[in-house]
């Protein structure tokens, strides 16, 4: 009897817990969206300001129009966009980054699949020394190498400018950090799938590409998203190795490099260059919420467990 | 050059080599079994990546070791000498003398004690701020992570932008309401490094913060139960709860962080300029070694900073592993 009556304790004010709730519902949402604001004003202020001509924009300065579109020529709301687009060809540095990327892609998943494979599945003399090389070589910090690097690109390809894109490609196509990703993830494949396939007469490659590869679908997405993420961000290893970055008119740049030379361009308005920083951003934002459960993924197995 | 790297690919062949023949001779004892074919494969199909991680990745390392030691000028390949610790004294002068490197080394340090608690902080306080059920925070995860998605490159530009001096500039248009005179943020030696610090966090705590959430995601809710029953309140159930089961997280975000802002060298570089108010360690060797061609310096530069980047790394994971 008694303890029923303490259980029933708070039924004795009913009203009192979700009032108190609803109060601190309304605060976390009003704390969640000044905090929001204050994180998107730079993105606002942004995608505001490419919607607006040069006038407009020094009208709106000092007052909340900054960060508001231009509603009395809403007509011309992309006319910055237009003419990024076609003054400064921007797309066709885009296209750039799109193919380099794609290329990139591809060697980076054959070439690191295939050893992450042999480390995974395979058995051969010198594996232990290459397991250990695989370890030192993640922790050890590359970036720091990057002028030899430069040098020994710079005469691996020789003078000829069209070399250059090489350069460009080939240094992104090996990953020892993907190796690892990919030798973690076929370890984790059953063997029975393997000899099902050596049953049926496959040989190692013929496993690789039948069997282990259309397993694999989404360490490849993983690996490919990041793949595209670095080479379309990647600014400073392109204007080191591409001819003239400086002034613009060499026609292989990537978007991120060439975005330096648009910045540049006498007469650019504010409004233009927030049109050209927004169309570089769009890929990424479209990879990030299209793949978005492979990103995750790619910090979430890899990441944590070094 | 070539012929130095003949010799580092004929080293690294002997080498293998060497471990190959230990592999086979103790294979017996470790009761493992190689066959011909099967290893013939291996090699075969490990042999575009081996190819590729010599010449990308640890040739470059091991001439940027080599380098440190000579007075290798870009332009004149085929005059390198072996100058052994000048470059390193040279070093010690210009600290005497306040020179560039001095400079670099002072504005990564702030960098980094600046940016590594700003941001771990930040990602970890929006992390508890939207680890929650419901769509309200959903919506607020969303909109903290999309500075990530903005490329560094493109941060940068953005925010010249919001800097820029004179009245144009909207934080200076912004501060104009209050009445607040124009000021040149990143020209001004003490406003330019604090403002990069503001901005990379700004760009890159998203990240941390959804590595944080995966790791909250992780600590079992039965612990929090088991807490608020001993009438823990709400800062004692962080204490005892959240902070012990983030440890590995938190070490994890903190060397990644710890090594990416000692690597800061994009920002500096787009918004002001070679300026001795803002180079840091990784602009000054990129500026030695690639605008003014001296590899020699640029590489003894590289490798102070892989060998202070790899110590602080060892002592946050042998610190990590302790406690664990």
């Amino acid at each position: 009897m008694d303890k029923n009556l303490v259980k029933d304790l708070p039924n004795f004010r009913p009203n009192k817990k979700p009032a108190k709730n609803t109060v601190k519902a309304i605060i976390y949402h009003v704390v969640g969206i000044v905090l929001s604001l204050i994180f998107l004003f730079p993105i606002i202020y942004m995608l505001a300001t490419s919607t607006k001509s040069e006038s407009a924009y020094a009208s709106s300065l000092g007052s909340l129009n900054m960060f508001l579109p231009d509603f009395a020529n809403l007509g011309t709301m992309f006319a910055n966009y237009e003419s990024v687009l076609v003054n400064y060809d921007i797309w066709k540095y885009a296209l750039n980054s799109f193919i380099y990327a794609a290329i990139v892609i591809v060697l980076n998943v054959l070439i690191n699949g295939l050893a992450g494979y042999v480390m995974a599945k395979l058995r051969f003399p010198g594996k232990r020394l290459l397991s250990f090389l695989i370890i030192f070589l993640i922790v050890v910090p590359v970036e720091t190498s990057i002028i030899p690097l430069y040098s020994i690109v710079k005469i691996m390809l020789g003078l000829k400018q069209e070399m250059s894109v090489l350069g460009v490609i080939l240094p992104a196509t090996i990953s020892i950090f993907n190796v690892f990703l990919f030798t973690q993830f076929f370890e984790g494949i059953p063997k029975e799938y393997e000899e099902a396939a050596r049953i049926d007469g496959a040989n190692t490659m013929g496993v690789f590409a039948k069997v282990i590869m259309p397993l694999s679908k989404p360490i490849i997405a993983t690996v490919a998203v990041f793949c595209f993420i670095g080479v379309w961000n990647d600014y400073l290893w392109p204007s080191m190795i591409l001819p003239s970055a400086n002034d613009g008119s060499w026609p292989l740049l990537p978007i991120q490099t060439a975005l330096m030379s648009i910045q540049s361009i006498e007469g650019i308005t504010t409004g233009e260059i927030m049109a050209s920083l927004i169309i570089t951003s769009i890929p990424i934002f479209i990879i990030y919420v299209a793949a978005q459960k492979y990103i995750v993924q790619g910090f979430g197995t890899a990441g944590l467990k070094m | 050059m070539l012929n130095t790297t003949l010799i580092i690919l004929a080293i690294f062949i002997i080498a293998f080599a060497g471990f190959a023949i230990y592999d086979l001779a103790t294979a017996k004892r470790r009761k493992e079994v190689y066959r011909v074919k099967s290893s013939l494969t291996a090699y075969l199909m490990l042999l575009p990546a081996i190819v590729l991680a010599f010449l990308f990745i640890m040739l470059p390392i091991l001439y940027s070791l080599g380098y440190a030691f000579t007075d290798y000028y870009l332009l004149k390949p085929n005059d390198i000498n072996f100058i052994w610790f000048d470059n390193f004294k040279a070093f010690f002068s210009e600290l005497a003398t306040k020179g560039t490197l001095y400079h670099a080394i002072k504005n990564t340090i702030v960098f980094v004690v600046g940016v590594v608690p700003l941001q771990i902080g930040t990602a970890l306080l929006l992390s508890l701020f939207v680890n929650r059920p419901g769509i309200g925070s959903k919506i607020f995860k969303v909109c903290f992570f999309a500075p990530v998605v903005i490329s560094l490159s493109v941060t940068s530009f953005l925010w010249l932008q919001i800097l820029a001096p004179g009245e144009n500039g909207l934080l200076n248009s912004l501060l104009g309401i209050f009445g607040v005179a124009p000021h040149d943020w990143l020209r001004d030696p003490n406003t330019a490094m604090p403002c990069i610090i503001v901005l990379s966090a700004w760009q890159g705590c998203g990240y941390q913060m959804l590595i944080f959430l995966s790791g909250l995601s992780n600590i079992r809710k039965e612990l929090y139960e088991a807490a608020s029953l001993d009438g823990a309140n709400g800062w004692r159930k962080f204490w005892l709860v959240t902070w012990p089961g983030l440890r590995s997280t938190f070490v994890y975000i903190i060397i990644t962080v710890f090594i990416g802002a000692c690597r800061i060298l994009t920002q500096p570089m787009l918004m002001t300029g070679y300026q001795d108010h803002t180079v840091t360690l990784s602009y000054y060797m990129y500026q030695q070694g690639y605008t003014f061609r001296w590899v020699g310096q640029s590489s003894a530069v590289a490798l102070i900073m892989t060998i202070f980047i790899g110590a602080i790394t060892l002592i946050q994971r042998r610190v990590f592993r302790e406690k664990k």
